[in-house]
């Protein structure tokens, strides 16, 4: 290569972005605690002394670990699956990154025809007469997990594979031949030697998920906001920007109170996993 | 050999991947406290016999017995036997001591008992001390003797090692392959082991089943393997060795002799149960053809075309008739080497040949 004296030039969208992105967090943080009586935590005292607000905040942690727990359950086997899946492994991943080909407000409304009170499900289910009424998944907390779910679980399976196509088949081969059947050889091996895999999907689904707007906008109730539309209603409906950021700061405090200890816990596991394959 | 001793008995097994028969109709028996080591060269089926007696794959016919019952449909935990992978497949998330221990904790037994048997194992392969110790701060050869000890600590009836040395340099090679061997006699264990390195084999095992392309060619001591090996695959993978082709002239008892157009003449063998008039294959290793005295009871004229000094022997190629024989003569500090281009007569004692069928090819 021969780019000579320019080769400095390169970084420099790099740096443009960059500087933009920290700009735009410095204005916003800034703009959260610059208030009409000066420079303070005013905006937040107002934003914790409001029940509702407290109400959205918890909600949004509460949305965001179930989500979590939910796409850890469904995507672990399916990534094992995949990883140790003999023939073709590329066909298994476009299939699990198919949904990202369609935009997400076309897939939020798929949901809306399958949950819905007259949906496909509901429909379904009192045709087997399980049910007698509709049973409610649209519009509340059960309808935003599960549409979460469909949107991060992507992502989970992504992170957990690719600590699982590095662990070799002979350290659970290992294990059985000294003796551990298929549920010991997974508790002893299999999963501490996932961790790192699944702490990075856990992390990654759970700051998705606090921050998500467009699914909770279309499957949560009116009344069940998160941060994420607070903040959109905000600034779009309420142009509020200096309450908006107020919002985000706090969204932004609370989400790293949970990954940081996650980031911590990574890290301690990783290290001892030093070596591996 | 009766019965009894028979510790592993594979009977005609016959594996095979899509289209490829990865093993051939192998029946093996391994007798109780015996060093067999699987030989033969890469693909020819050893690490899927060593699978099939671990159970992590199946025979498609045939079978496989230990202590005269049947394993077929025991799952590997359940299978009285310890594994050594080519690659050791230690746990990288445990401790040297929670690496050996990992046997003895499947199976519920008492903390101390652990604790113990740790300590004697660790003792064992020469790493007391070693035990907290995380894998990846180990070298090559220590992690070796942790798998071999994790492996031997649950005391299996069959210990299978596939390639166990295969990734160290030679001087650490040796050493293992001593301490190996004397971790099997000391234990009186029953070893399985895998190489493609004939002289790995020879000097540990107590008998060598020699493989090509899925099939056992010959189970034997490693003196008679090399001595008296039965088929020409044998003869020209152990050791290196001088084929020659011919008919077989005459068949007494004791000895024979073979016509062998390239020398132009007869030359002695041993009596086999090949009869006179049957094409046949000679195989005389290079230590055994020597520089015939006057004495000789028979000789062919000899020019010698390479010399290569080689440790204790000289090792030269010499012409005679229409071919090159390798020959390889002991270094005596009294007398010079034969030059290039010398003359010289050679022979052999016919008993120190190997007569083989020809084989198709
Ligand atoms: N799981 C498998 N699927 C398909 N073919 C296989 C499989 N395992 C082994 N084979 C084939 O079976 C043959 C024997 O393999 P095997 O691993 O037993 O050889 P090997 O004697 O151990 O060789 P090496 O010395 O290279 O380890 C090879 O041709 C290999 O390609
Ligand atoms: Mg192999």
């Amino acid at each position: 290569m021969r780019l000579g004296r320019w080769a400095w030039l390169l970084p420099l969208p790099l740096l443009a972005v960059l500087g933009l992105f920290l700009f735009g967090l410095g204005e916003l943080v800034w703009s959260s605690f610059a208030g009409p009586e000066g420079f303070g935590l005013d905006r937040y005292r107002q934003f914790f002394a409001r029940p509702d607000y407290i109400d959205v905040l918890f909600r949004t942690l509460w949305v965001a670990a179930l989500t979590t727990v939910v796409s850890l359950f469904i995507s672990y086997p399916v990534a094992y699956f995949v990883a140790r899946y003999r023939g073709r492994k590329d066909w298994l991943l476009v299939l699990i990154m198919l949904p990202w080909l369609v935009s997400v407000v076309v897939r939020t409304y798929g949901w809306i025809v399958i949950l819905g009170n007259r949906g496909l499900l509901n429909e379904f289910l009192g045709w087997l007469g399980v049910i007698d009424a509709p049973v409610r998944m649209l519009f509340n907390t059960t309808g935003v997990v599960i549409g979460l779910v469909h949107v991060f679980c992507p992502f989970m399976i992504l992170a957990i594979l690719a600590v699982f196509l590095q662990l070799e088949r002979q350290l659970e081969e290992a294990s059985m031949s000294l003796g551990a059947g298929p549920v010991e050889t997974f508790w002893r091996v299999v999963l501490p030697l996932s961790l790192p895999g699944v702490i990075s999907g856990v992390m990654l689904v759970y700051l998705m998920s606090t921050g998500a707007i467009i699914t909770p906008l279309l499957l949560g109730g009116l009344r069940d906001r998160m941060l994420g539309t607070q903040i959109y209603q905000e600034m779009f409906q309420l142009f509020d920007f200096p309450k908006a950021a107020t919002i985000a700061v706090i969204l932004t405090v609370t989400a790293f109170v949970v990954v940081l200890p996650l980031q911590w816990l990574e890290r301690r596991v990783s290290r001892n996993l030093k070596g591996a394959a | 050999m009766s019965q009894t001793d028979t510790l592993l008995a594979i009977d005609r097994v016959v594996k095979t991947f899509g289209s490829h028969r990865a093993v051939d109709g192998v029946s093996l028996d391994v007798r109780r406290g015996e060093f067999l080591t699987l030989l033969g060269p890469s693909g020819c089926g050893k690490t899927t016999i060593l699978r099939m007696v671990a159970g992590f794959e199946h025979p498609d016919s045939g079978t496989i017995a230990i202590e005269g019952r049947p394993i077929q449909g025991v799952p590997p935990y359940r299978r009285p036997i310890g594994l050594v992978f080519q690659n050791l497949a230690l746990f990288p998330h445990l401790t040297v001591g929670e690496n050996i221990a990992f046997g003895l904790r499947v199976r519920r037994r008492p903390q101390e008992e652990i604790a113990r048997s740790v300590d004697e194992a660790l003792a064992l392969v020469e790493l007391s001390g070693y035990g907290e110790r995380r894998v990846h701060e180990l070298s090559g050869g220590q992690r070796q003797r942790v798998a071999l000890a994790r492996a031997l600590i649950i005391r299996p009836a069959v210990m299978l090692l596939d390639e166990p040395l295969g990734a160290l340099d030679l001087k650490l090679r040796r050493q293992l392959q001593l301490e190996l061997k004397q971790i099997q006699q000391r234990t009186g264990t029953t070893f399985i082991f895998v190489t493609h390195d004939q002289e790995e084999a020879i000097t540990m095992s107590d008998r060598i089943a020699v493989m090509n392309g899925g099939r056992v060619e010959q189970v034997d001591t490693a003196d008679r393997v090399y001595n008296r090996p039965s088929t020409e695959f044998v003869a020209t993978f152990v050791g290196d060795t001088n084929l020659l082709s011919g008919r077989v002239a005459q068949a007494g008892d004791g000895e024979a002799r073979v016509s062998v157009p390239a020398l132009g003449r007869d030359v002695p063998a041993p009596a086999g149960s090949l009869r006179a008039g049957d094409p046949a294959r000679l195989s005389i290793r290079p230590e055994n053809i020597r520089i015939a005295g006057p004495d000789a009871a028979w000789r062919v004229e000899a020019i010698v075309r390479d010399v290569v000094y080689a440790g204790a022997a000289h090792r030269y190629t010499v012409e005679a008739g229409d071919m090159r024989l390798l020959v390889a003569a002991p270094a005596n500090p009294g007398t010079a080497p034969l030059a290039p281009g010398q003359r010289i007569a050679i022979t052999w004692a016919g008993a120190d040949a190997a007569l083989l069928a020809a084989s198709a090819a």
